[in-house]
Order: C-alpha cells, then structure tokens, then sequence
C-alpha cells in the first residue's frame, strides 16, 4: 500500500506540537476562574447523553480549526469556549447574529455596573 | 448475518508501524510517531473512531485500540538519550501496519 | 487581550509558553459565556441550576482522590493488583466514581519511572483529579515532555539516574493515566491518613518521584 519513500502528505496541525522547541515550562499556578469552569460546564452538558449536540471531538476539531494565530494568541479556555461557539453555529444550533445581539446586552449591563461603582 | 469472534489483529509483543495515512482533518495521531516503528504495549479496548466523531459521525464502527511503547532513541534520532527510554502512546488499529510483515516497509 | 506576563522566554520560539488573560481578557471571557448560556437557554438546551449543578461537579474531584487512591494500593497489595490490571474499576471499588473510559495506573519502581503528558491538548483525569495544572497545559510542557523529558523533569527539581528507565505516557486518545509513585520505606509505621498526605499531584504526574 505504501510507495516507496512516502512521507506524510498532510499538513501538520499547528496543535500537533509533540516535539517542537520551546522555552522554560511556566510554573505560575493560576486559579481555575468561574467563566472557565461555566465553559467546561456548557460543553459538558451539550455533549451528555442527553443532548450530544457539541462533543469534545466536535470542539476539538473546532479549535484545531480556527486558524493558527487564534491559537496562538488565545488562552485555553478561550480555546474552548470559541471552538464550541464555531461548532454550535456551524451545526445552527444558534445564530453568530443571535450570540452577538446577547454578548451587546451583557456588556452593556457590565458598563452600567462599572459605572455605578465609579460613581 | 454470523457475529463472528472479534478477531484482533496484533498481540503484546508485536512489532508495530505506525502508517502514514495522509489524513486531513482531525486525528489524534501526532507527527512525531508517524511512520515510527516500535512494539504492542496492551489492547485497550475499542472505541468510536474520533476521526468520525469531530465531524458529528456517531455511527461508525468501534476501532481497537492498542498502547505502542516506542525506544525515545527512535524518535529523537538528534538528541543524546538513554537508551532504556521509552515512549507509550495510544494508536487507532488502522493506523499500524504489522513491522514483521512487507506490509508498510518502504 | 490576552497577556505575556507569564511567559519568560520571548524570542523566536513558535508557541508563547502559556497564554494568560488579563482582567479585560477575563471579564471579555465572563461576558460571551454568559451571553452563550442565555441564547442556549432560551432554545430551551440548558437551565441556569443545570449548569451550576455542573460546575459543582466539576469541583469536586482533586488530588484528594488520587491521595486516595494511591494510599489504599500502597497498604494492599491485592488492591494494588487490581489498580494496575483495571483502574477504573478499582478505582470504582474505593467509591470514586470514573468519568474518563479507562484509567491506566503506572507504577513508578527503583528502575523505572513514569511521566504524563497530553502533547495535543491537555487530556488528564479530571475526573478524578479534577483540573491539570496551568504547566500542564502550557505548550512548553506538551511540546517539550516528549522529547526531552529528563530536562523537563530537572526544571521541576528531579534529576532520575542516568541507569533508570524514563517512560513517557502519551495521553493522547481514550485512556487517562495516574503514576503510582513508590511506596515511603517506613510504610509499616504509618496510617491511611498518613500516606495519603505524602500523594501530591506532582508526584501523580510524574514531574517529581
């Protein structure tokens, strides 16, 4: 099956960095914070038996996906939480129009609480 | 239709390859062990192919599942290692060829 | 925006060693989760109680369990056999319930020990141990725990004899994977609670013996 001298004809995923040079391993232990375990959450509960409309091969394939730059400027759970975003609208389970008409509401409602504080 | 015996295809102990199988998309099978030859570790069972589950294919068949330990030295041919170090990864069935036989020798 | 202030190595090296958000990036992070929960609430997918009941779960784990776990195969050999023939189920038998399809225990010996990593994401039993450290998850540690793990192992401290055996666990597919460090010598002296407390998630991992 194989000719001779075949090599890998696929590109290399740029999550495929088993290997690849790297610096001294950061060992700043940070918190665990709420958006990131209600992100685990949500794809928890999307991909349970009940549901399995976003599973965590689905998502993976979502951050595999999104670009290198994204994932090299993004954190892990930022990761995550837009991989799962991209995998919902591309199944249309909701709208990109639709999150961002929320994400407009919900900042709104953190300005007029920031400025409140201010005040 | 029979339900013939789930017939394995590799034992502990057997020389493996892991194929080059020039697959887009998502596979869980990293550049670094592809086209490596190492030895069957253990059966781990068989599980939904992720390959088909990234892409919303829940109805494919379950693949075996199998643990190959390869020599570090094998890997990194460029970095100076012991050679009693040693590398186990998880391997999908179809992407090992058998080492003792020609299939997959290049 | 995400921020570099973690990151000690900024030259020409391909991946930031780990990407840290700061407040802004954070609060950015809060508000798109909490926009995605209203939408799928209102399509009627979630509740809001769903979801803190969930995130409840998901703390609940920790290397409390691992303590565990790791304390009872050091005091009986015959539960020890049973971990290391079938985690999961022996695992089930101390009542610990497995999320993942199958926990792999390696033992670490006076020849041998054991590393984890997950080079392509970050897999790890969470539901056992609950979340993997920021390190990691970073992709210093994924891309460089492979192939020069000795060194990794150095930066935490550990320096293994040249004549030991080093194996690295890729936790790449459908296994999850605990090392059973060695047993203290003066086992004999000590109870559960004792052992347990000498288990941390380091020594789970296999960065330190």
């Amino acid at each position: 099956m194989n000719s001779k001298n075949k090599t890998e004809n696929s590109p290399r995923g740029y999550h495929d960095i088993g290997g690849e040079a790297a610096g001294a391993i950061p060992r700043a232990e940070l918190p665990w914070l709420h958006w990131e375990k209600q992100t685990e959450a949500i794809r928890n509960l999307l991909g349970d038996g009940t549901r399995r409309i976003v599973s965590l091969d689905e998502m993976r394939r979502g951050f595999e996906s999104f670009g290198a730059e994204k994932y090299k400027v993004l954190s892990f759970y930022r990761r995550r939480l837009d991989a799962m975003i991209d995998v919902l609208i591309e199944k249309q389970v909701i709208t990109r129009e639709e999150l961002n008409e929320a994400i407009s509401e919900k900042r709104a409602v953190w300005s007029k609480a920031a400025t409140r504080e201010a005040l | 239709m029979s339900m013939a015996a789930h017939y394995r295809r590799f034992r502990p102990g057997d020389g493996v390859k892991v194929k080059h199988l020039g697959k887009s998309g998502h596979v869980r099978i990293p550049f670094y062990v592809r086209g490596k030859r190492g030895k069957i570790v253990n059966f781990c069972g068989s599980y939904l192919n992720p390959e088909d589950l990234a892409i919303g294919n829940t109805a494919g068949p379950a693949i075996d599942l199998y643990r190959v330990k390869f020599a570090q030295r094998d890997l990194w041919p460029d970095e100076e290692i012991p050679e009693h170090d040693h590398l186990v990864i998880e391997i999908y069935d179809h992407w090992l060829s058998s080492a003792e036989s020609s299939e997959g020798r290049h | 925006m995400p921020s570099s202030d973690h990151i000690e190595n900024h030259s020409h090296e391909n991946h930031e060693a780990l990407v840290v958000e700061d407040d802004a990036g954070n609060l950015e992070g809060q508000i798109i989760i909490d926009a995605l929960q209203d939408v799928l609430v209102a399509h009627g997918l979630l509740t809001a109680p769903e979801v803190l009941k969930e995130i409840e779960k998901l703390e609940s784990p920790g290397i409390h369990l691992g303590a565990k776990i790791v304390a009872r195969a050091w005091s009986d050999p015959d539960y020890k056999a049973k971990l290391l023939e079938n985690g999961k189920q022996a695992i089930g038998y101390i009542g610990i319930t497995v999320g993942e399809a199958q926990i792999i225990v390696v033992e670490n010996t006076p020849k041998k020990h054991n590393l984890i990593t997950c080079t392509l994401c970050s897999c790890y039993p969470r539901s056992i141990l609950g979340q993997p450290p920021s390190w990691y998850i970073s992709k210093a540690y994924r891309a460089r725990a492979v192939r020069e793990p000795r060194k990794v192992l150095e930066e935490f401290g550990t320096v293994l004899p040249h004549d030991m055996e080093l194996v690295v666990h890729d936790s790449n597919a459908d296994m999850r994977y605990l090392v059973l460090p060695e047993s203290p010598k003066n086992l004999a002296d000590m109870n559960e609670v004792e052992m347990e407390s000498l288990v941390t998630r380091d020594r789970l991992i296999g960065v330190t013996r």
